[in-house]
């Protein structure tokens, strides 16, 4: 057992993860605030005919895949500011063409099998070191990216209008925290997998923010805890064997949502006045 | 003139709103707009605030655009009604410190002189014991004084509120109107839409009525009589 613990493609997954898990919900934290909770699984849904067109264009598909969502998303988001569609509307209809794109063309390419399964839901045991080196490269610049514009961003996250108002480049903030989003996606796509990766967003967010009394705080607290799962959820998978790391991940997450929802009132109780979390 | 209003009009949809205003107000005046619902007071300051563009005539604010950012960044607005909780906790002093942001310039981290001005802004507001207090969690009075406090922090040149005391308890509407006036009487433009005429006759320098025919000025005594009937 301990042998499996720490086999090279173990230690692989437990760098691929943890990244993955301290960046997710660095990014998550001003999503949640603006109400975008679910623009990460509509650019898995866009990277999953990333994945497709690059390999009917003999792309890498994690290339493919950011490509993809990239260009998909940030068109997105000048769709949604021009007004020309309402916000939920606009994601909807370019997410969904994203993902029967990606079946359709895995499908004729006859590669509609395990491997796609693996995309969907993670695969991080099979992790080379490129792929490491390039998850950790794209969580890099996203977590740059948050520590470089933190307050133009939590300035926007906190109310938009009054932002524009004081002369901040709001819809080029904007821009940037889609491309964010879409470059975390493409990150952990091998890591818990298109459709999961936006929990990882999501969960750990909405368990920091039960327990902390401040924006930063809540950040802080949601990146140990995205962490933590995907550590935890990891020696889950590796001990018993059969399950699937990326849904043992969020599993694991989710678990920590529910502790937060059973201490959080508490901790908010004793939480003394004067002191920021 | 800190703002110049000349021959502005503005319509949502079919409904003009502003036909033909012209408005100029130089520094150092604290100017309360008062008029009905509906007569484009709120519009007016986000036309200010570059938050609008008027479909005719011509706005400068502070020398230059409301489009400008430059501009803009010299401007302390607070819009109407209180923002909609969010979901993570967000500390006042977090709120607060997002208006100097932009002054701050990018990549430039807010520093221990910024927290202090920050500390200062709270507390010419009443609000120093609240500063790592969750916003959401406060009263709606206290969230508009923390708003405020955002608004202020950077030292604007140009100060637009739009119903200010919206919430605040007697106790703190004075603390409000004095600071302000201060403001004022320190070289800002302070511009004011309120339902609530005697929270500020005492302070304002002009009174100007909108929404019935021409924008015209009211006296101190008219406007203190006319009370919430604007």
């Amino acid at each position: 057992m301990r042998n499996i613990l720490i086999t090279d493609f173990a230690l692989r997954a437990y760098v691929a993860a943890s990244v993955v898990g301290l960046t997710a919900p660095a990014i998550g934290t001003f999503l949640v605030q603006r109400r975008l909770s679910l623009i990460g699984d509509g650019v898995g849904h866009l990277a999953f005919a990333g994945v497709a067109l690059g390999l009917l264009f003999n792309l890498a598909p994690l290339w493919g895949a950011l490509i993809v969502a990239l260009v998909g998303v940030i068109g997105l988001e000048r769709l949604r500011t021009s007004g020309r569609l309402s916000g939920d509307l606009s994601m909807a209809l370019v997410f969904y063409f994203g993902i029967a794109l990606g079946a359709v063309v895995l499908s004729a390419l006859n590669r509609f099998d395990a491997s796609a399964i693996g995309i969907l839901f993670g695969s991080v045991f099979t992790v080379s070191t490129s792929d490491l080196v390039t998850m950790v490269a794209l969580c890099a610049v996203d977590l740059v990216a948050v520590g470089l514009i933190y307050k133009e961003l939590l300035a926007v996250a906190l109310d938009e209008e009054t932002a524009r108002a004081s002369g901040l480049p709001v819809e080029a903030l904007n821009v940037v925290t889609v491309a964010m989003t879409s470059l975390l996606v493409v990150a952990g796509m091998r890591a818990v997998g298109l459709l999961l990766i936006s929990a990882l967003l999501v969960v750990p967010v909405a368990a920091g923010s039960r327990i902390a009394h401040s924006f930063r705080g809540s950040m802080l607290m949601a990146m140990a805890v995205g962490v933590i799962s995907a550590l935890v959820g990891l020696l889950i998978a590796l001990w018993q064997g059969h399950i699937a790391p990326g849904g043992g991940i969020v599993l694991t997450a989710l678990g920590f949502f529910a502790l937060s929802m059973a201490v959080g009132r508490r901790a908010s109780r004793r939480h003394p006045r004067g002191v920021v979390a | 003139m800190t703002l110049e209003l000349r021959d502005v009009h503005f319509a949502y949809g079919a409904e003009p709103i502003l036909d033909g205003v012209n408005l100029s107000l130089s520094a150092g005046q604290f100017v309360v707009l008062a008029g009905p619902n509906g007569s484009g007071k709120s519009t007016i300051l986000r036309i200010c605030a570059g938050l609008l563009s008027p479909q005719a005539g011509r706005v400068q604010v502070l020398g230059g655009s409301p489009a400008d950012p430059a501009v803009r960044r010299r401007i302390g607005y607070v819009p109407q009604g209180l923002r909609p909780p969010g979901t993570i906790p967000v500390s006042v002093q977090e709120v607060v410190g997002a208006g100097l942001v932009p002054a701050r310039g990018l990549f430039r981290p807010l520093g221990r002189a910024d927290w202090s001005r920050v500390r200062v802004a709270l507390d010419s507001v009443g609000m120093s014991r609240l500063a790592s207090e969750c916003l959401f969690e406060l009263s709606g009075g206290e969230q508009q004084r923390a708003m405020l406090a955002r608004a202020l922090v950077g030292d604007p040149e140009l100060i637009l509120l739009d119903e200010p005391t919206t919430g605040i308890d007697q106790r703190f509407r004075p603390v409000i109107a004095e600071e302000l006036r201060a403001r004022a009487a320190a070289g800002a433009t302070v511009v004011v839409v309120t339902h609530d005429p005697e929270d500020f006759h005492h302070v304002v320098d002009r009174i100007v009525l909108l929404g019935e025919g021409p924008i015209r000025e009211l006296g101190h005594d008219e406007f203190h009589a006319a009370g919430r009937s604007l």
